[in-house]
């Protein structure tokens, strides 16, 4: 059809400011990963000053690989990464079929329910790490006391008591320290995402075959049977699409890790690449380089997987 | 929806006491939030679990005075409102071109769209940074804006297409029949049609605008700073700021809860690309 | 006004060829029926006469003039869509005035125009609701009002009876023959029923794998079909085909009897059968006989009075006269 070019361009700009979004920066980004490039340096000035000249090859790269926080950091994103989809995934699915039948309260439950999405991702480190999960202040630590609290007050009652007196003080954890600011920013995401995920698929529920359940009971389905066997694979696809979107929006995760984490050596690539910009940029060009690289493997594999599904 | 002879009488009883429990489980941190923003920063930490206090404004009047709370909050509003509109500029006639007129290569560019929200912003932060001090913009509404769009600009041309593609294709070449052109393809049948998709897909895309945090901290010091600024000013408290903490992280948050409890369905729908109904 | 040529036309989807080069005319004023099984391709050239399809090779002209590559809108042509296709945000008023106020015109004549077509479709104390708010029928009507305010060169209709229910489809058939009938414009009219291409068509063309198997007047393709397909496809209850010892005795492969062709009331037939399933609809009686030798089963259009019953003996007199000799090909043998 004669007339179709003009649809077709309106899409121009569109595509036109993503590509100089993409690679203009990107760009950058490439050649500062191949020099010597760092914010201040005593012993050499001209180090200060992104400049051909200082042209150092893969030495940048080798520096990063060798960096003993490299393997830790994307260990880090991966483990952060899997466990917060996993876990929302699978609390998601429960927590959908149990709110999916009618019951008093329930718009009220879905809204209470879906509200962490909207939180600040800032707002959301920041209320976790200080008010909640505080050793001393938080209500964890305050839990704990009240815990430990409850236990003593036990141990002392007759009979009781001699079996509680075996149990141990809790110590409140510190959730700052390297290992468990990990579980810290899990938890915190976790807390953010369930609902998204609960959201989808309580609305995937909703276009389950009634039909098709009905003739399953006749035939002596029981509860869990159902769940396996109809419910499952009718979730398959938006199970597919929750992980993809997550993968997409949790590989660059910084604020919660930044604020959680600040010095304390638990670091995931996005992270690292922050510290490295401190002084050496041509070092954080390089980890950002690879960190793209990275993610377009992942985005490829996703894509190609998840794709289809999603484009049908 | 009710499968008769299936509940047990237990099952009855133990479902709403637990998804209540669920849900009251979620809300609670931003229950306690909004709680401790109406407490005395003493009273926010006293440490017996404080239900019973004397609600103060303090906190409120504090934030509102002294941290310049205004300029941060207009300074949000003027971007996410900005870039709104302009990825609703760019986004419909992309988004229509690639549902009305597809080629073979509009279903690469639409993931490839997607992909560029995979790209770690910190990867790119310093030439970003070099980029802005350059051109002389760093610090202004206007890179801000047009970096906070960009970044979403990708999910707002897939919940664009997603609804435009639910137009039924007759309506479209009756209007072909009918001797519309393009401008009045758009105009007299895609938007009225699909307004309700604009306006979810506006609201979504404000939402994540105004939740931003990267850039806007990265890319500003005072003239453009939004209100994720100001959370980050205040986060490291040595736990005795409890209370300002917490109103500052209400005030910043509360509206946008309250709007994302209006538009969950369009969350849904917008979000899938329409894949799940 | 209303000539309209395709000349050696294909369509392909992508590798496969759906319609092979095919020719056709259709006359001023005509009333063409594009009819034929699902698949055959009678939306698809429809929709190419429209300019919804591109051609992937040949030409169409309308009136002479070259419309290959011209956009539907400007080919002077209207479309009525099977599912009517309303704009469901526009009342009646607005959706019949569409097309007018895309051409342009003052709002005066647009009005006046509106009005008219409002009154000979019976859509006058209509023309403030909007599409939801209408039965099918009606909804129908607007498609049509909405189709005949811009006085085109030719109406096309792609099965737009369909979504309609039975007592309804009868009413519109009606009204849509009146309406050729008054404005003589052009009308080509694709639908899989051929009772609607009987009744309504100066023109029928039969279509089969893209092909065209037939054009002919409705009494041609019903008295003298080309070949097994048409035989078969026009005519309700389907022609009877038999092959084997009475088809070889008349010089052909295969030989057909219309239902309506046989009689059963003499005892001296030369066919006899046994009775098995017996419909009785009160103005005819459909017998489907087994054991003839001719067929599995024959089916005989008998007056409603007959009664036959399951398992009764009969006897068969066709019409020599009317039997249809076809080749070991499917041709028709005169």
């Amino acid at each position: 059809m004669s007339d179709r070019s003009l649809p077709r361009l309106l899409q121009t700009p569109a595509v036109l400011l993503l590509l100089v979004w993409m690679l203009v920066p990107l760009s950058m980004t490439l050649y500062f990963s191949f020099i010597r490039y760092v914010l201040n340096s005593l012993r050499r000035p001209e180090w200060t000053k992104p400049a051909i000249s200082n042209w150092r090859g893969f030495g940048n790269y080798e520096f990063v690989l060798n960096n003993k926080d490299f393997l830790l950091a994307i260990q880090n994103s991966l483990l952060i990464v899997c466990s917060i989809i996993i876990l929302t995934v699978v609390l998601g699915v429960f927590i959908a079929v149990l709110i999916n039948k009618s019951f008093p309260g329930q718009g009220i439950v879905r809204v209470l329910l879906i509200s962490p999405f909207f939180v600040m991702p800032a707002v959301n480190a920041v209320l976790w790490i200080n008010m909640i999960l505080d050793p001393v202040l938080g209500l964890q630590g305050l839990a704990i006391e009240g815990l430990n609290q409850l236990i003593e007050n036990l141990q002392n009652t007759p009979l009781l008591g001699n079996f509680f007196s075996l149990w141990p003080e809790f110590e409140p954890i510190s959730f700052r320290a390297t290992q468990t600011s990990a579980y810290a920013v899990i938890m915190m995401v976790t807390w953010q995402w369930t609902p998204f995920a609960v959201l989808i698929f309580m609305t995937s529920l909703q276009s389950e075959d009634i039909q098709q359940k009905e003739a399953a009971i006749l035939d002596g389905a029981g509860a869990w049977s159902q769940f396996r066997f109809l419910t499952l694979p009718h979730l398959g696809r938006p199970i597919a699409i929750v992980v993809m979107i997550q993968a997409i929006f949790h590989l660059s995760l910084y604020a919660e890790i930044e604020i959680v984490s600040r010095g304390n050596g638990n670091k995931n690539l996005p992270y690292l690449i922050g510290e490295f910009a401190n002084n050496n940029i041509g070092a954080a060009s390089a980890t950002g380089i690879i960190a793209v690289i990275l993610a377009n493997i992942v985005a490829i594999f996703l894509l190609r997987m998840l794709g289809k599904t999603l484009m049908e | 929806m009710a499968i008769v002879a299936q509940t047990s009488k237990f099952a009855k009883f133990a479902r709403p006491v637990l998804a209540w429990c669920v849900g009251l489980f979620f809300f609670f941190p931003i229950f306690w939030m909004v709680l401790t923003s109406f407490k005395t920063d003493a009273d926010a930490v006293k440490p017996a679990f404080l239900l019973f206090f004397t609600p103060t404004l303090e906190n409120y009047l504090n934030m509102t005075e002294n941290y310049d709370y205004w300029r941060f909050a207009q300074n949000s509003a003027i971007t996410a409102i900005s870039a709104t509109f302009f990825n609703l500029i760019v986004g419909i006639p992309a988004a229509y071109a690639m549902a009305f007129n597809p080629s073979k290569a509009t279903k690469d560019v639409l993931m490839w769209m997607l992909s560029t929200k995979m790209l770690p912003a910190a990867a790119v932060l310093y030439p970003m940074i070099f980029l802005a001090k350059g051109l002389g913009l760093y610090d202004t509404h206007i890179l801000v804006i047009t970096v906070v769009s960009l970044i979403n600009l990708p999910l707002a041309i897939w919940m664009l297409f997603t609804y435009f593609k639910e137009i039924p294709k007759d309506i479209i070449e009756a209007g072909q029949m009918d001797g519309v052109n393009t401008w009045g393809e758009i105009k007299e049948i895609l938007v009225p049609l699909a307004w309700g998709g604009i306006v979810s897909t506006a609201l979504l895309i404000f939402i994540f605008c105004w939740n931003e945090a990267y850039w806007t901290v990265r890319l500003t010091t005072i003239d453009a700073a939004t209100l994720s600024k100001l959370i980050e000013g205040n986060r490291a408290p040595e736990g005795l700021f409890f209370g300002r903490l917490s109103a500052v992280s209400t005030a910043a948050v509360g509206p946008i809860v309250v709007l994302g409890w209006f538009c969950q369905k369009q969350l849904v729908k917008g979000l899938t690309f329409g894949a799940v109904k | 006004m209303g000539r309209i040529v395709l000349d050696k036309v294909t369509k392909s989807f992508g590798e496969t060829q759906v319609i092979p080069p095919l020719n056709l005319t259709i006359e001023e004023g005509e009333f063409a029926v594009f009819v034929g099984p699902s698949g055959c391709g009678k939306s698809t050239l429809l929709r190419m006469i429209a300019g919804l399809e591109d051609l992937t090779s040949g030409e169409l002209h309308i009136d002479g003039a070259d419309m290959t590559a011209v956009s539907p809108s400007k080919r002077g042509l209207a479309m009525v869509f099977q599912s009517y296709a309303l704009y469901p945000h526009m009342s009646v008023r607005k959706n019949i005035g569409f097309p007018l106020r895309m051409e342009g015109m003052s709002k005066a004549e647009i009005d006046e125009k509106v009005n008219a077509a409002a009154k000979s479709l019976n859509l006058l104390n209509y023309l403030e609701r909007k599409p939801a708010a209408l039965s099918g029928g009606q909804r129908q009507r607007v498609a049509i009002g909405r189709a005949i305010v811009r006085n085109p060169k030719a109406f096309l209709f792609d099965e737009p009876l369909s979504n309609l229910d039975a007592a309804l489809r009868v009413g519109m058939r009606l009204e849509i023959s009146e309406m050729h009938k008054r404005m003589q414009n052009t009308m080509i009219y694709v639908t899989h029923d051929q009772v609607e291409a009987m009744t309504m068509a100066d023109k029928i063309v039969v279509l089969q794998g893209g092909c065209i198997e037939q054009v002919g007047s409705p009494l041609e393709l019903y008295k003298t079909p080309k070949n097994l397909f048409v035989a078969g496809f026009i005519g309700s209850p389907k022609m009877n085909f038999s092959q084997g010892e009475e088809a070889s005795r008349r010089g052909a492969a295969t030989i057909g009897i219309r239902p309506e062709h046989i009689d059963v009331l003499s005892e001296a037939g030369i066919w006899h059968g046994t009775v098995g399933v017996a419909e009785h609809l009160g103005s005819d009686t459909f017998l489907h006989v087994h054991d003839t030798g001719l067929a599995d089963s024959i089916t005989i259009r008998a007056p409603g009075d007959v009664n036959f019953k399951y398992g009764d003996k009969i006897s068969l007199s066709p019409r020599e006269d009317v039997i249809h000799k076809f080749d070991a090909q499917g041709q028709r043998i005169e």
